[in-house]
């Protein structure tokens, strides 16, 4: 089996997306599940506050977010650029 | 070495990373549940039989991840591997990855719900319906990312593949395995401490069941993104081969 440089670029680009977007969705699934689960806990203490306390939370979430869609960005760019 | 005992070698390492892995979540998750249940029977001796009702249906969600993984593995070990290609090896490397760590999340979500349902039943025995339901649909949502990979894991088992080895599919499938594994780790974890707070809340205030459902499902949809996404990279990994 001969094995060409371009060959070998392309695939450690396939690896490198893999791990990219998988291991850049272990930090915003927990900070989001987090943030909800203080929400509801927020929720819970003073309803009348739920949509105040629901925008708060997607707000956070939002940035919490950021990180996964950078990895996801990555991880098409080595897909389909590279 | 030849082909055939590549397959093998790669086989018996894929099943024993799904299984490892996936025994890891389940069994802090069913840990969690169970010291919170002896927590809650040490001030409540009387509430025994709801509790631990409780406590055995909310391990036995959080156990599915480790079935999944225990499927996976049986499944490598006892595949034919006569006549396949050497990328086959691969595959099977990928599958037991993206089954095994995918499960560590769900497992450890799945108990937090269950272990706060244990503890707000102490709190508040008449709502332990409630308490129940909101709980079980807080851990069947926190173990879609074990789905995820147990739906790759069958993809990459399952694929037909080229004869000749190449070194890009068999990366492609390596990663494929390796994203949704690893994707799926953070929205379990995610999902199951949402849930876990909101079957907390309703416990202290069961008026507001229906909100925090709500609240529940809202917050944990956002938590799931980052693991659809890696379900993604994961499918295009390996509709490229």
């Amino acid at each position: 089996m001969e094995i060409l440089g371009a060959d070998i670029v392309r695939a450690f680009a396939l690896l490198g997306a893999g791990l990219a977007m998988g291991l850049g969705a272990i930090g915003p699934g927990i900070g989001e599940g987090f943030a909800a689960g203080k929400a509801c806990e927020a929720i819970g203490r003073s309803p009348q506050e739920a949509g105040l306390l629901t925008r708060t939370m997607l707000v956070g979430q939002a940035v919490s977010e950021s990180t996964g869609i950078y990895s996801l960005v990555v991880a098409l760019l080595l897909l389909f650029v590279v | 070495m030849t082909g055939i005992e590549w397959i093998q070698a790669a086989s018996v390492l894929g099943a024993g990373l799904s299984v490892g892995f996936a025994a890891i979540g389940a069994a802090i998750g069913e840990g969690y549940t169970a010291g919170k249940a002896n927590e809650t029977l040490s001030f409540r001796p009387n509430l025994v039989g709801e509790i631990l009702k409780t406590m055995l249906v909310g391990q036995a969600v959080a156990e599915t991840a480790g079935i999944f993984g225990l499927v996976i593995a049986m499944l490598l070990l006892f595949s034919p591997m006569e006549g396949k290609s050497v990328l086959t090896a691969w595959a099977y490397m990928g599958a037991g990855l993206s089954m095994g760590l995918s499960a560590i999340g769900c497992g450890i979500g799945a108990g937090l719900p269950a272990g706060n349902a244990c503890e707000g039943i102490g709190r508040q025995p008449k709502v332990s319906g409630q308490l129940n339901t909101l709980m079980l649909i807080g851990a069947g949502v926190a173990q879609s990312t074990a789905i995820y990979g147990f739906l790759i894991s069958l993809l990459l088992l399952y694929k037909q593949l080229p004869m000749e080895m190449a070194i890009v599919p068999a990366f492609s499938m390596l990663g494929a395995g390796l994203c949704m594994g690893f994707g799926g780790i953070g929205p379990g974890i995610g999902e199951g401490a949402a849930a876990g707070n909101a079957v907390s809340a309703v416990a202290r205030n069961p008026l507001t069941l229906g909100l925090m459902t709500r609240s529940m499902l809202v917050g944990q949809a956002v938590s799931e993104s980052t693991g659809i996404y890696a379900l993604v990279v994961a499918l295009l990994l390996l509709l490229n081969i």
